[in-house]
């Protein structure tokens, strides 16, 4: 069995007295506090970042970390676009398949403020297709051609996305790592402008830097010892076309659902168990979008049931979703997004959430996706 | 800059795909733009399905906003696409105007 013992994330937000190592440094030993434990009992560390090499010229940031935490351990980076956080977690868990007795240490991190929003774009358009960043499309004009096709499909409105918004910043209000704890309206969504139509400043998730890191083990006396112990139920990656235009269906993220298939057959629960949601919602669409893929709502019904608010905290849903606020107000440092919201089902899961704790959840589940859906990351955590 | 080498080895394809009808299959219009792409914000991306049943994206060109809809008609046509310094290799590539 492999289990999850400590989170710790950074604040998420414009940390501009903050290097990239500064954010990776106090995640890393700010959750080897929280377990009691020495970098020395650190067997492996995998490490998720997408934009160091575009943005700073930073590369081979293992040894950057070896040399923090004064091991020589195994340590592994990966990139998957806003996916990486959560694609090294699932190396790491399927490390710990592999390896009997270990404790690793998961961090992901983004520095992204350093630079102009423009720049910053450019390097996030990195993990678009080449035909893609030849039109000039960025990623809010992928998720724009998307919502695009569906409010037209479905017959809703840029009003159906909004709620998206407002649900996780009234969420991102409860949480004081959160980039953004401002409550917002509806109308303050619709009035902010666009930055790719139909999609709008306010349904687009923040550039933020930030780290977060979590300790696995499948080393039971460690397990014992430790104050909070989450299982791993499943944790599985999907692929897909890196360009939009390759897909079948442009309206649904495939690699969701093949992802969230084989996470829930893996983990042996039902859709209907799970109580806590982390999805990613990059922009409003994209939360809809995961809902309806993930299989918790039916297709084309999200834009509908979004308005419905039942996801929100505080209003008896069966579901709550996003209760970290979301990429949309929590912030998106892009790798630390995926460990972000799989330390945020942790504290749910063990009643460690303060102002959002949602009640008697025994399931919770994890979403990252990374580019315009070319790779998803479906985590499924139980206590 | 972008390397003048990768845009001779792309232009050697975009000449196949000149002059071709199509229709819109999604729009989309870029207000916040990529540094290359800012001094020519806001603009339309579509995404072109063509008779051959080819998919390509592109710029619109030569719109009105009424143009701005799905299943509008198009043809593929050779524009400027960047050019991301005074020194660099100006790109072209397939842009559209509707028909």
């Amino acid at each position: 069995m492999n289990y999850i013992t400590g989170y710790y994330t950074t604040r998420f937000g414009e940390l501009w007295d903050k290097s990239l190592f500064d954010l990776v440094e106090e995640a890393l030993r700010g959750v080897l506090k929280q377990n009691n434990l020495e970098s020395s009992q650190i067997d492996a560390v995998f490490f998720g970042n997408m934009l160091a090499g575009v943005l700073e010229n930073n590369l081979h940031s293992t040894s950057k970390i070896a040399e923090i935490l004064k091991i020589n351990v195994p340590i592994f980076r990966s990139e998957a676009a806003c996916a990486s956080g959560g694609v090294a977690f699932n190396l790491a868990k399927t490390y710990l398949d592999a390896n009997p007795n270990q404790n690793i240490l998961v961090i992901g991190a983004e520095k992204m403020t350093d630079y102009s929003p423009e720049e910053t774009i450019t390097g996030l358009s990195a993990a678009a297709s080449g035909e893609e960043q030849e039109a000039g499309l960025t990623f809010s004009g992928l998720y724009a051609m998307m919502a695009n096709l569906y409010i037209e499909k479905y017959h809703y409105t840029e009003e159906n996305l909004a709620y998206v918004s407002v649900k996780n910043h009234y969420h991102g209000s409860l949480n004081e790592k959160a980039h953004f704890r401002r409550k917002i309206s509806i109308e303050n969504v619709l009035q902010s402008p666009y930055v790719a139509y139909p999609l709008k400043v306010l349904d687009s998730s923040p550039i933020s830097d930030g780290a977060s890191a979590v300790v696995l083990t499948n080393n039971q006396d460690i397990a014992k010892k430790q104050k909070h112990t989450v299982t791993i139920l499943a944790s599985e990656v999907a692929t897909d076309t890196i360009s939009l235009k390759g897909r079948k269906n442009l309206e649904e993220i495939l690699a969701t659902k093949n992802a969230a298939d084989k996470a829930f057959k893996k983990a042996k629960i039902n859709r209907e168990d799970i109580g806590v949601a982390e999805v990613h919602d990059c922009f409003s669409i994209a939360e809809i979008l995961a809902m309806e893929n993930l299989g918790f709502w039916k297709k084309g019904q999200g834009g509908e049931r979004i308005k419905e608010l039942s996801t929100m905290y505080g209003n008896n849903g069966d579901l709550i979703v996003n209760t970290s606020g979301g990429l949309k107000a929590a912030g998106h440092p892009v790798g630390a997004t995926g460990i972000k919201q799989i330390g945020e089902i942790f504290l749910q899961l063990t009643k460690q959430a303060e102002k959002r704790q949602v009640r008697n959840v025994k399931y919770g589940l994890a979403h990252n996706v990374g580019g315009s859906g070319g790779t998803a990351v479906v985590t499924i955590l139980g206590i | 800059m972008i390397s003048p080498i990768k845009i001779w080895r792309r232009q050697k394809e975009i000449r196949k795909i000149l002059g071709k009808k199509g229709k819109v299959l999604v729009w989309t219009k870029i207000y916040m733009a990529g540094s290359d792409f800012k001094k020519y914000a806001p603009y339309p991306v579509v995404l072109v399905e063509l008779e051959n049943k080819e998919k390509i994206y592109g710029q619109l060109v030569d719109y009105r906003d009424t143009d701005l809809k799905i299943g509008k008609e198009v043809i593929s046509i050779l524009r400027k696409v960047r050019s991301s310094t005074d020194e660099g290799v100006i790109a072209y590539g397939v842009k559209f105007k509707p028909l």
